[in-house]
């Protein structure tokens, strides 16, 4: 299993080798693309958009030539892409959801295959408090996805929809495809349509962690279907993306996230892609001194994964019980 | 704001934080003044949870207990054997003093753990309490009572056939005194962190439901959920609720922060303004279903960090909420009661109407006191002068579409108008526009 990062804080426009190169000796043989840096959430929304998608494909290519030669240079393989989010602002201008749909969403498609990417990670729409169920807001994102699935069956891109939360008062809730049962029939039944695996999930272990979600069983219950990761931590209230482990919320400062229900689901299910972080506030909080260490620290982790991973599947053991095994051999 | 219906909402007060065990009749008494006229019949204020964690704790001894915690899930061996002073005996003269006071007891709700108990080695005794709970249930002529799964130092894999045994045993006791169980959605513990537990998933809680009816072969088991517990989790009210069907027998209404544990007046937990309990979908929710059941109103948090010398005034601001819930859930209930009907207000709220009811429950025209817009059509309806509803069939009822409820019920008496006046709000809704009237036009289709 190979391990990935994010690129936002990590890679440079001006010189992307350096970055590629650190994610390399870090450990790290995948990039999480993170092409909704180049227009931001927060500014969708107030519907102040930039210019960077106003470029033509092939000027976006050439802006991007460096970043693709740069990781191929360091051997760092673009594993999957994070396509800019919201595709539909509700409420919004009929012409910023029009340039968003048409322009922002093919062109990442396009960008997504000009890197060689498989995985392109989407988010569905928000719009449940408007039409009155998450069944009627899928109907919505689902209409999303047709029309970007076409480019996705031609190119060989698996589109990847996430598990998100949503906020009320700032009280981080479910938000859309965090129900595994729905989610399974949908990607099922739109891929028997398209005839190829055009739709795939990306597990976000931070945003599982705010609504409370069983890891296991949900991962158990997506298979094959699982193609993409986002691994990161929180304290179960805020979507921090930290480093797995530093979260406790009980005196005994144990871990208040399931990482060994994670590596447990993932087991199951025979994953064997790569395990991607989205930790890219971690590299604002530490000191530039020690981004290095920070990147590997992460990576380490990563491996730390793997290991469990192996432990529990070979052994079928629980890691404490194994570990009071090897204490007293 | 409500009328008699054949079927409709509970409203039933915790008494949790307002009547006393060992002396009930003046907390009773103040329920009863506040206008609560049924009472949970909470079992665990004869034995609180944390009491239930402190002969856990004793009884258990400390290598059985470490042991547990490191193996996470083995059983220990010291399971309570029965003989301890723990009872429900306490809540026999609770039974009689709200039997004295005419409070209603329809439903109980069994002792439980916290949830971060880890040991086996009270299951027994939850057991025993259960079992104790249904009897003293029964005598009292409740018809439900909430009893929650056993988890404390249950393997996950084991979870499923030890509450089946579990729940199977009290079944037979349930059926021989009347009683339907209802199981409960859990939170889990996950080192202070609640996540979802046993029957939080909808799935789950639909399956438990039916695998033990269909065992049985009779309808004794049902679902209360606990409001409370699906905001710790953040879950997706409207989709439980739909799920569950008619399944769902009771509802605990508790507010909290969705982080911290607490049973807190509805509304009352607020960030920026905004609340942090998904009311919305709940509303909407329970109204689709139809929801007449129990609707359990736990403020127990509230209730203890306000001045005693404020509770009666607090519960009867209380019962105004439980009484704005059950008019906000029966809603339809209240449109469909009248063979026709006219709306007074042609705004967003009429809109709002239009949008969600309007095919459902047409109304014959809608009326308003701005004369500027008598003879227009608003949302495909006529708007006319209020003046013509002198002329509506007995059984019309108007429904007010305008905030200003008061003063145009009082414009509608003043008028002479003897139909039904009822008020409609457009607060928690189907579903919205993406915009209001007095906003510029933004497209209510998405492509």
């Amino acid at each position: 299993m190979r391990l990935g990062v994010q690129t936002q804080n990590i890679i440079n426009d001006s010189n992307p080798s350096e970055g590629f190169a650190m994610m390399a000796k870090a450990g790290f043989a995948c990039a999480d693309f993170s092409l909704n840096s180049y227009l931001i959430n927060s500014s969708i929304y107030r519907g102040e958009l930039n210019d960077f998608f106003n470029r033509t494909v092939r000027e976006l290519e050439e802006f991007f030539l460096p970043h693709k030669r740069a990781a191929g240079e360091a051997g760092v393989a673009i594993h999957q892409m994070h396509m800019p989010y919201p595709m539909y602002v509700p409420g919004g201008k009929a012409e910023l959801n029009d340039y968003l749909w048409n322009q922002v969403a093919p062109k990442s498609m396009e960008l997504c295959h000009f890197f060689g990417c498989p995985y392109i990670v989407v988010h569905g729409f928000k719009l449940v408090h408007y039409l009155g169920s998450e069944e009627k807001e899928w109907e919505q994102t689902e209409k999303f996805i047709h029309s970007i699935a076409p480019m996705a069956k031609e190119m060989g891109i698996t589109i990847c929809i996430e598990n998100l939360y949503d906020g009320l008062g700032g009280h981080l809730i479910e938000g859309p495809c965090c129900d595994g049962k729905k989610v399974v029939e949908r990607i099922d039944r739109i891929n028997e349509r398209y005839g190829t695996e055009v739709l795939g999930f990306c597990f976000d272990t931070g945003h599982a962690n705010l609504a409370g979600i069983n890891f296991e069983r949900f991962i158990g219950m997506l298979g094959h279907r699982l193609k993409v990761l986002h691994i990161h931590d929180n304290d179960g209230i805020a979507d921090l993306h930290q480093i797995p482990f530093t979260f406790s919320r009980s005196r005994g400062n144990k871990t208040s996230t399931d990482w060994e229900g994670f590596v447990r689901g993932l087991g199951k299910i025979g994953f064997d892609k790569v395990l991607s972080f989205e930790t890219a506030p971690v590299l604002d909080a530490f000191p530039e001194e020690m981004k290095r260490d920070a990147i590997g620290f992460i990576a380490r982790i990563g491996g730390y994964f793997v290991e469990r991973g192996k432990i529990i599947f070979e052994t079928g053991m629980d890691t404490k019980v194994y570990a009071f095994c090897q204490e007293n051999r | 704001m409500t009328e008699k219906t054949n079927k409709e909402i509970n409203i039933v007060c915790a008494p949790a934080g307002i009547v006393s065990i060992k002396s009930p009749g003046r907390g009773i008494a103040c329920l009863s003044d506040a206008g609560f006229e049924s009472m949970l019949l909470d079992f665990s204020l004869c034995c609180p949870p944390e009491e239930l964690e402190k002969t856990g704790k004793e009884r258990g001894t400390e290598a059985a207990l470490a042991f547990e915690e490191e193996c996470c899930g083995e059983s220990a061996e010291n399971e309570y054997d029965g003989n301890g002073s723990i009872s429900l005996s306490q809540s026999f003269s609770l039974i009689e003093q709200c039997q004295k006071s005419g409070m209603r007891i329809k439903i109980a709700y069994a002792p439980y753990l916290p949830r971060s108990y880890k040991y086996s080695n009270l299951n027994a005794l939850l057991a025993m309490l259960a079992k104790e709970s249904i009897r003293a249930c029964g005598q009292a002529g409740c018809k439900y009572i909430v009893i929650r799964p056993l988890f404390a130092g249950i393997p996950d894999e084991e979870i499923w056939s030890r509450n089946r045994e579990y729940y199977m045993e009290l079944a037979l006791l349930a059926r021989e005194y009347e009683v339907q169980i209802l199981l409960e959605n859990q939170c889990r513990d996950r080192n202070g962190h609640l996540v979802r537990g046993i029957c939080a998933d909808i799935y789950e809680a639909i399956s438990w439901v039916d695998s033990f009816n269909e065992t049985l072969g009779e309808e004794r088991f049902g679902f209360c959920m606990d409001v409370g517990a699906c905001n710790l989790c953040g879950m997706n009210m409207y989709d439980f609720i739909s799920g569950l069907g008619e399944r769902l027998k009771a509802v605990v209404l508790r507010d909290c922060d969705g982080s911290h544990e607490n049973a807190l007046l509805p509304f009352a937990s607020v960030n920026n303004g905004q609340a942090q309990t998904d009311w919305l979908g709940l509303i909407r929710g329970l109204r689709e279903q139809g929801f007449a059941g129990e609707m359990i109103f736990n403020m127990k948090d509230t209730i203890s960090a306000f001045p005693s010398l404020l509770y009666p005034e607090l519960l009867k601001w209380a019962k105004a909420i439980a009484d704005y819930f059950k008019w906000q859930i029966g809603m339809e209930n209240i449109l469909k009661k009248y063979p026709s009907r006219v709306l007074f207000g042609a705004g967003n709220m009429c809109r709002n109407y239009m949008k969600c009811y309007g095919e459902k429950y047409p109304p014959l025209y809608s009326c308003d006191n701005d004369s500027a817009i008598w003879g227009t059509v608003f949302c495909g309806l006529e708007v006319k002068n209020p003046q013509c509803l002198k002329e509506l069939p007995e059984e019309c009822a108007v429904f007010i579409c305008n905030i200003y409820y008061e003063e145009i019920k009082a414009q509608l008496k003043d008028m002479g108008i003897r139909n039904p006046i009822e008020y409609f709000n457009d607060e928690y809704m189907p579903s919205y526009y993406f915009d209001r009237l007095e906003m510029k036009a933004v497209p209510d289709r998405i492509f």
